[in-house]
């Protein structure tokens, strides 16, 4: 017995058919699920040049082989297709219930195509799957539409349905609309919510209750009952946030070094990624100003973030579906300042760095309100906030009048003008409408290209790649371009990547400048963290269970309990590796260069910032760090296409022939 | 009329829900609130009465957190 449910839904919308497809072993063997299951089945069905927003481009859900075996931290849904934003490979994770809930229909993956008539919801209860009038819920937010559903299928299933579903901005094709549960929880990446919009479908909602299967449930169990007993113990004294921003500005200085993954569960226990926000700000990891400012810009902003504030109004913290850490949180946020909602989750930092510093915004409060607006709408909060410091620095400088912005005085700092642009973003209304796509396709309509921050059409991640040099090949070399969750200097520092893989170089204590060298050892690092990464998301895994460490959080052990299987680490680092070189392929055939993904000149510290941490910081070497990275992975190190004997030695050639 | 249910040892649970979703009944759900340390937090409790007594809960917990116990019904 494996852990994986051995089959698919296979969903046509114009036809208003769905079938079950069986799944030969040797394609989980070779790549799990999750994103790995994703990868073959979209590059084997989405023919080349499908319109984003056609039909014949086919959006897949899915979970991973990890899920529901008792293996904690391994509640993350994928979602998958060709993204709208860039052309080629997208794809968003998320938390919540709705990956358990993928598998308990009896399915690993839904794939969905064509385009409906009309709204419609895919309802299934792993006895059948129906295409069902959305009419009555199109228009709500996603919020309310989870709740009209919950509603009106209360006493109707046997088990309370899942729900994940588009907001206004997918119903209005933004392409940097993503897909929610639980509340507004976002799959936010890529313009998945667009494609979902596209084919007019407005939620999956799974009842079902089979069980979900694992090889040796005593062992997985025994490997989750180590590590939560070992979280239960970590906890910090309270009020040492403060003290964050004072950390921040003596880290921007500090070389790098191993870390011990412990520090993961520490900090996301006591505040969640929000934590982050105060020591970014001042350390160089955080962006200030559209990505041109320095801390100085923002003097004493880590105070107004300082995570002790909002721990203050958390009313209870949550946890994704198996994990044992909770970094999520619900806020009371009644009465605040500029807010219309009684609550909200807890922002994390990519909210709070995109619409606090790039911004230079002063208002926590103004936050709270822009979080719940963006997570009711199924917006992404980084490129909304990307695109919104576009528009800043671009009416500051001139290049956009009041008659353009609809009367808005976009400078710096105007909380009340930043929410009246994403109110009208979300809405489509007026000026709003030709930022919501994008901040790529907004400066081919209005200029300012040179301060328009996106690789290859999508925003990047609130962390910068000139005070991580690593991150910044990632930014560029990863198919799904402009991720900050492929791997960090930071994250690689807590990994011991080199415990489990023969090839994976060690961290070792080094001056900051050094990682801005191409070298064979940066090449591995980047392939190394590239490839766990994948790994991690086959097997459904959490980001934060992988900054726990391959001590903390065994995915090696997990994974050979739960499937059976007896193989090393370098084993699952080679599917890791195929499920990117799987990704890349997909871009090829989909017309994408992988050349022309490019960090924008400004990450590129061209020209340097006059002060602060990274001041005079420029990343010379950072395009010859990309052709090592690609050469590490065998792709051709000029074009970044896969090479032929690559592809044979990881047997993409015959997977790509197995046929569902 | 005798029925077993879940009893939920708080100081072992992590919160992970995975009871929750394991539940074939829906009878379980994490709202009950609490403290894991010195964090607020939710926990699992029964929600309906639908349990149906199957045990899943309490096989499928890694922090061995739930047993089953007898209780009259009815």
């Amino acid at each position: 017995m494996t852990s994986f449910m051995g089959k698919i839904l296979r969903v046509d919308l114009s036809s208003g058919t769905s079938e079950e497809v069986a799944v030969p072993a040797e394609v989980y063997e070779a790549v799990l699920s999750g994103k790995g299951l994703e990868a073959w089945y979209l590059y084997n069905n989405i023919p080349a040049g499908a319109d984003p927003l056609g039909p014949d481009n086919i959006l897949a859900f899915a979970a991973g082989a990890l899920c529901g075996t008792g293996a904690f931290l391994t509640g993350r849904w994928s979602v998958a297709c060709k993204s709208p934003l860039t052309g080629g490979w997208g794809d968003a994770n998320c938390g919540g219930l709705f990956a358990p809930a993928i598998k308990q229909c009896g399915y690993d993956a839904i794939f969905i195509s064509g385009i409906a008539k009309e709204p419609v919801y895919l309802f299934c209860d792993g006895k059948k799957a129906e295409l069902r009038s959305a009419a009555a819920y199109w228009g709500l937010d996603a919020t309310e539409a989870e709740k009209a559903l919950h509603a009106d299928l209360d006493g109707v299933c046997r088990k309370k349905p899942c729900v994940a579903c588009i907001g206004p901005a997918g119903e209005k094709l933004s392409q940097i609309s993503g897909i929610c549960n639980e509340g507004g929880r976002i799959a936010a990446r890529s313009g998945v919510g667009a494609v979902m919009g596209s084919k007019k479908l407005k939620a999956v909602v799974l009842a079902g209750t089979k069980p979900m299967p694992c090889n040796d449930p005593d062992t997985v169990k025994a490997l989750s009952r180590d590590l939560g007993r070992k979280l239960l113990k970590m906890t910090l004294p309270s009020g040492l946030g403060v003290f964050i921003g004072a950390g921040g500005r003596m880290m921007g200085h500090l070389p790098s070094m191993p870390l011990d993954g412990s520090l993961t569960a520490y900090m996301f226990r006591e505040w969640g990624t929000q934590a982050n926000t105060s020591l970014a700000i001042p350390s160089g990891d955080g962006p200030i100003k559209n990505w041109g400012g320095t801390p100085k810009d923002v003097r004493l902003m880590d105070a107004v973030y300082n995570p002790e504030k909002i721990n203050k109004i958390e009313m209870a913290k949550y946890h994704c579906y198996s994990c044992p850490l909770g970094c999520g949180g619900r806020l009371n946020i009644r009465g605040k300042k500029y807010v219309s909602f009684d609550a909200t989750h807890k922002p994390e930092y990519e909210t709070l760095e995109a619409f606090g510093p790039l911004l230079m915004n002063w208002s926590l409060d103004s936050i709270y309100q822009l979080n719940e607006m963006l997570n009711r709408a199924g917006m992404d909060a980084i490129s909304a906030g990307n695109t919104v410091a576009w528009a800043i620095e671009c009416y500051e400088k001139g290049i956009l009048n009041l008659r353009q912005t609809d009367g808005l005085s976009l400078r710096w700092g105007n909380t009340e003008a930043i929410l009246s642009l994403v109110e009208k973003m979300i809405a489509r209304e007026g000026f709003g409408d030709a930022l919501a796509d994008g901040v790529k396709r907004a400066s081919e309509k209005f200029g300012g290209k040179e301060y328009a921050m996106h690789i290859g059409g999508q925003e990047p991640g609130m962390h910068d790649a000139r005070n991580d040099p690593q991150l910044g090949v990632h930014f560029v070399a990863e198919p799904a371009p402009g991720k900050h969750t492929v791997g960090m200097s930071l994250e690689y520092g807590a990994m011991s990547l080199c415990d489990i893989c023969s090839w994976a170089p060690p961290a070792r204590l080094h001056a900051k400048s050094k990682d801005l060298e191409d070298s064979e050892d940066m090449a591995l690092i980047t392939k190394a963290n590239a490839c766990y990464t994948m790994l991690t998301d086959g097997a459904g895994g959490c980001y934060y269970g992988q900054m726990m460490g391959v001590h903390m959080w065994k995915l090696v052990e997990y994974l050979n309990a739960a499937e059976g299987w007896n193989y090393d680490g370098d084993h699952y680092m080679e599917i890791g590796e195929r499920i990117q070189t799987l990704r890349q392929m997909f871009n090829v055939k989909q017309g994408v260069d992988p050349a022309s993904f490019k960090l924008p000149k400004r990450m590129l510290g061209e020209p340097p910032l006059p002060a602060g941490p990274l001041k005079g910081v420029t990343l010379a070497q950072h395009r010859a760090q990309v052709s090592s990275h690609w050469r590490a992975f065998g792709w051709d190190d000029k074009t970044g296409v896969p090479l032929e004997e690559t592809i044979r030695r990881l047997g993409i050639d015959k997977l790509t022939e197995v046929e569902a | 009329m005798m029925k077993k249910t879940p009893v939920f040892d708080y100081l072992l649970c992590v919160s992970c829900g995975i009871c929750v979703q394991t539940c074939p009944a829906s009878a379980l759900g994490m709202q009950k609130e609490g403290k894991s340390g010195k964090y607020r937090n939710l926990f699992p409790e029964l929600v309906t009465d639908g349990c149906i007594g199957c045990g899943q809960c309490a096989g499928a917990c890694p922090m061995e957190a739930i047993r089953m116990e007898e209780r009259h019904e009815g």
